[in-house]
């Protein structure tokens, strides 16, 4: 097996910046006013993290809240740099940290489907095979000419996760979000994740809820403070590994 | 170099679809939409054709297609610049979720200003012949110089996109300045008619060059003195200088300063 992601001594400081000045006028104010001056500290949210995540397996990554885990799948991501040490990914990564990103109210559908998925460097016409699946599974065949602003809340988040799972990802980074909507849009959710799955796509979850993250996932990290607390293996038994494919 | 271009070219239909949901979103529901990008600029161009004519006087002749090219094209500039200050801030909503090149969200700015100019444009295209305008080889360099001028804006927006991030009140000076600027760059008045005090002085200021261009091929049907084309290169070449490498710079870091 070789691997989809490595993730080589990451740590990732953030600068916290009290009573932050935002403008040029702040920050001439602060020149007469030392209380009021920004205070810069050094917070560190990740500390030396290690791990690897195999093609086609799940990791999961568990943590209580603040532990780090979100900043950790952003630096995955790509969406924050590490401060020091590196992640390597091989393959296409399809952040899911918030579903339909840059979804437009004003606009139908059809529109913020392309929208969307152009965020995850798809040409249009590569959208346009795919966009029979995407309106299929989302179930929005009547209203994908009506702006998204009619849509409820409901609606947008199946059509958001339509667009992700069907743009095939390589590498899947999700932040709790693997099943939208009604109970029964949830199953399809699960069904389609494994069904993709079982197509070789890597999988990273975070979550906070280990029964979640022991339904889905082969392996787990436990981020406690920013360091690894934990790296452990589920389903060591043949049985159990049966269980879960079938789910 | 080769690869972190196919790395941008990758996502030019995200650049498509910003520009066009931009588009569809303002001039929604408005039947001759896009006509109403040319009510500004002709109320303008009226406006100061009226100040220039009849409270201070010009000698200029055809004075209001002089008038237009300066207008037009300062314009491009002022929408452009004053627009590109929040074209990151107001994005913190993508960036912070999903990873694409940054300097996508600035450039698509700009190109959204530039298809909105491209139909305001047309009135100079249908008045030409009639306001006195000559049609001559040297029209041909007209898109030339036209990039050149672009690739100005390109790099002013840049820069002060990156630095809105830092200085969130940066649209108000930008604002004033750009108001500024208009008196100071031969729109309404020709550099010849100037004492030569004042004449360097507005020649410090790069879109002097770009309009010394613009009238020099629209209006005096000649071609632009070598020299204004050369320290019109070099200002492209600053600008764009420093709006690249204050990206480079910056990009990575920036998502956390929203």
């Amino acid at each position: 097996m070789t691997a989809a992601v490595i993730v080589d001594h990451v740590s990732k400081d953030f600068i916290l910046r009290h009573n932050r000045a935002f403008g040029i006028k702040t920050r001439f104010l602060s020149v007469f006013h030392p209380g009021k001056r920004e205070r810069r500290e050094r917070f560190q949210a990740l500390q030396d993290v290690n791990f690897t995540v195999e093609k086609g397996e799940a990791m999961g990554l568990l943590g209580p809240n603040g532990s780090g885990k979100s900043t950790l799948l952003q630096i995955i991501a790509g969406i924050l740099p590490p401060t020091s040490g590196k992640v390597i990914a091989d393959g296409r990564i399809a952040p899911l940290i918030q579903l339909g990103v840059g979804f437009n109210p004003e606009l139908t559908g059809l529109e913020n489907i392309y929208l969307n998925a152009s965020l995850y460097g798809f040409r249009n016409n590569e959208v346009k095979k795919r966009l029979d699946g995407i309106i299929a599974f989302s179930e929005l065949e009547t209203f994908i000419d009506t702006p998204l602003k009619h849509y409820s809340s409901g609606m947008q988040m199946r059509l958001g996760f339509s667009v992700a799972v069907h743009l095939d990802p390589d590498i899947l980074l999700a932040d709790e979000i693997l099943a939208v909507g009604d109970q029964y849009f949830q199953d399809k959710c699960y069904d389609k994740i494994a069904e993709l799955r079982r197509n070789g796509m890597t999988l990273i979850l975070v979550s906070h809820s280990s029964s979640q993250v022991e339904k889905f996932c082969d392996q787990f990290v436990q981020i406690e403070h920013g360091r690894v607390a934990e790296i452990g293996r589920y389903g060591q038994n043949l049985e159990e590994i049966a269980r879960r494919q079938a789910i | 170099m080769v690869r972190s271009f196919g790395k941008y070219w990758r996502y030019r239909d995200l650049v498509r679809n910003l520009v066009t949901a931009n588009l569809k979103v303002r001039y929604q529901g408005a039947a001759l939409g896009f006509l109403w990008s040319l009510g500004n600029p002709l109320a303008m161009i009226l406006l100061y054709y009226f100040v220039f004519t009849h409270v201070f006087r010009s000698d200029l002749p055809n004075y209001i297609l002089y008038l237009i090219i300066g207008v037009l094209h300062y314009n491009l500039f002022a929408q452009t610049v004053s627009q590109s200050c929040d074209s990151l801030t107001g994005a913190a909503g993508l960036l912070q979720k999903i990873y694409f090149p940054r300097i996508l969200i600035p450039t698509a700015s700009v190109l959204f200003n530039l298809v909105l100019w491209v139909v305001a444009i047309l009135i100079l295209v249908v008045l030409y012949p009639f306001l006195g305008g000559v049609y001559h080889w040297g029209l041909a360099l007209y898109p030339l110089a036209l990039l050149l001028y672009i690739a100005f804006i390109w790099g002013i927006a840049l820069t002060f996109s990156v630095l809105n991030v830092e200085f969130r009140d940066l649209k108000h000076l930008v604002d004033i300045a750009i108001m500024a600027l208009f008196w100071f760059t031969p729109i309404g008045y020709s550099l010849s008619t100037l004492k030569p005090e004042t004449r360097s002085i507005i020649r410090l200021n790069p879109l002097t060059v770009y309009m010394e261009m613009f009238h020099a091929l629209l209006y005096q049907g000649t071609l632009p003195e070598g020299h204004t084309v050369l320290i019109a290169i070099l200002w492209t070449a600053g600008s764009l200088t420093l709006g690249m490498t204050l990206f480079w710079r910056k990009a990575a870091l920036l998502v956390e300063n929203l």
